[in-house]
């Protein structure tokens, strides 16, 4: 437990070899001087409590074999600091050409396209009151003119059907006026006849009533 | 010394591969001067990410968003309420900014706890998020006080160092502090929140491999977005400050 504590701190001891990985190396190097027996708790404890101090050193000092790499390790400013700055600076500017500027425009206009449908619509409710309002004045206008064209008509009809009636009550008058005088002239024509026979009948009678002289 | 060595002979597997080495770094010279090529290497990555998927996603924009465009509409639309929460309603030219801080924290710090960057060997140091190096941090925590000195300046011109003495002439000093203690504080939250995660997952996962590690990732996986966002609202709250207050 302790040697894998001792394994995740930052060694970089390169006694013997310069290899690469020199966790292992240190791990070896400093498990020799204990004890050859099974370690008890207490021989762990203070190791581990000796290591911390000697880890801390020699992460602090430099280091022979890698003298020239090793320096502060966390705080270590160096050129990398502008570098950084200005990437940041150059990443802006096309993040700005490529993203905020051209998506933002294509987002503003499609907010007032929409804003301005929305108005219009709102408007056409106004437009569409008109509508019917105007329908209602031309029904009514078609409906009277109907009514005026039905009123017309009717009068014609009537007018064309008395004229109709007096001529054929006249032509009535004419025929029932023609058989009266037929009928008068039947009439006299009996009579006469009538006459003639009264005639014919009165001097039979004479004759009959009279003594034959 | 036997039960020790041959205990070790069994978990050597284990140890070669979850050994953690804090402040190692591999270096790479420039003049006279040092680079953690490192932090380099994972922030290009993070770049690449960035915009690669950005390209993707944003190539062309339909009315009714696809999947992707919806995705980056929604981190538009964020970014852009909490720019106009804390400045105000100048929040406009400041999107890209405050956008750029969040989503590259962001990025890093889930590219750190999600990548397998211990499959790829380094000759020194490994990789990890790149801001788990005091030089990003740093870096940001910079750029953001040039930021809101920027805004206060541009805003206000010379009349921007009255709020020095602005509640009263005695908290001058305080208020000095101040410009020196928003930085600092912001690099170390962020430094210290996502290198001792990593380091407590390694430790972790050097002692208990396989399944109890795992909810710790998630929780640094949970509060490493946290501090994207805290760093990027925080940033977006020193520019209002030092924009507000006028007339």
């Amino acid at each position: 437990m302790a040697s894998t504590v001792m394994a995740t701190k930052p060694i970089a001891l390169a006694k013997a070899s310069p290899s690469l990985s020199p966790r292992k190396i240190s791990i070896r190097a400093q498990a020799k001087p204990s004890s050859t027996s099974i370690p008890n708790l207490k021989s762990l404890t203070s190791k581990l409590l000796f290591s911390v101090p000697s880890i801390a050193m020699l992460a602090a000092t430099p280091l022979p074999a890698l003298a020239e790499m090793e320096k502060a390790g966390l705080f270590d400013f160096n050129l990398t600091l502008p570098i950084i700055a200005i990437e940041f600076l150059l990443l802006m500017v096309a993040l700005d050409k490529l993203y905020f500027s051209p998506l933002g425009a294509f987002m503003d206009a499609r907010d007032a396209k929409i804003r301005a449908e929305l108005s219009e619509v709102k408007d056409t409710s106004a437009e569409v009151k008109e509508l019917e309002e105007k329908a209602v004045a031309v029904m009514r206008a078609a409906r009277a003119e109907i009514a005026a064209a039905l009123s017309k008509m009717k009068k014609e009809m009537t007018a064309e059907l008395e004229v109709k009636l007096a001529e054929e009550q006249a032509r009535i008058e004419l025929e029932l006026a023609a058989a009266i005088d037929n009928l008068e002239k039947e009439k006299e024509e009996a009579l006469r006849v009538l006459d003639a026979q009264i005639d014919a009948l009165s001097e039979e009678i004479v004759r009959k009533v009279l003594p034959t002289t | 010394m036997d039960v020790i060595s041959s205990s070790f002979k069994t978990y050597n597997i284990w140890f070669e591969i979850s050994g953690v080495e804090v402040g190692q770094h591999l270096y790479w010279q420039i003049g006279g001067l040092q680079i953690h090529a490192q932090v380099l290497i994972t922030s290009w990555v993070v770049i690449a990410i960035l915009l690669v998927s950005v390209i993707i996603a944003v190539r062309n924009p339909q009315t009714i968003p696809t999947d992707g465009q919806n995705l980056f509409e929604y981190i538009l639309e964020f970014i852009r309420d909490l720019s106009k929460t804390q400045i105000g309603d100048e929040y406009g030219p400041w999107i890209p900014f405050i956008g750029t801080m969040f989503l590259f924290i962001f990025v890093s710090n889930w590219s750190g706890a999600l990548l397998p960057w211990k499959i790829i060997e380094l000759p020194h140091g490994e990789l990890a998020a790149p801001t788990n190096d005091i030089n990003t941090t740093v870096a940001l925590a910079l750029l953001t006080s040039v930021a809101y000195f920027y805004a206060g300046l541009s805003k206000k011109g010379l009349s921007y160092f009255e709020k020095y003495i602005k509640p009263t002439p005695i908290l001058l000093p305080i208020n000095i502090l101040e410009d020196f203690t928003k930085p600092l504080s912001l690099s170390f939250r962020l430094f210290g929140n996502i290198l001792a995660d990593e380091l407590v997952v390694v430790v972790l996962v050097s002692l208990v491999p396989l399944v109890i590690p795992i909810p710790v990732m998630l929780l640094g996986l949970f509060t490493s977005g946290i501090q994207a966002l805290i760093f990027a609202t925080l940033a977006a709250a020193y520019i209002g400050e030092s924009m507000e207050g006028h007339h």
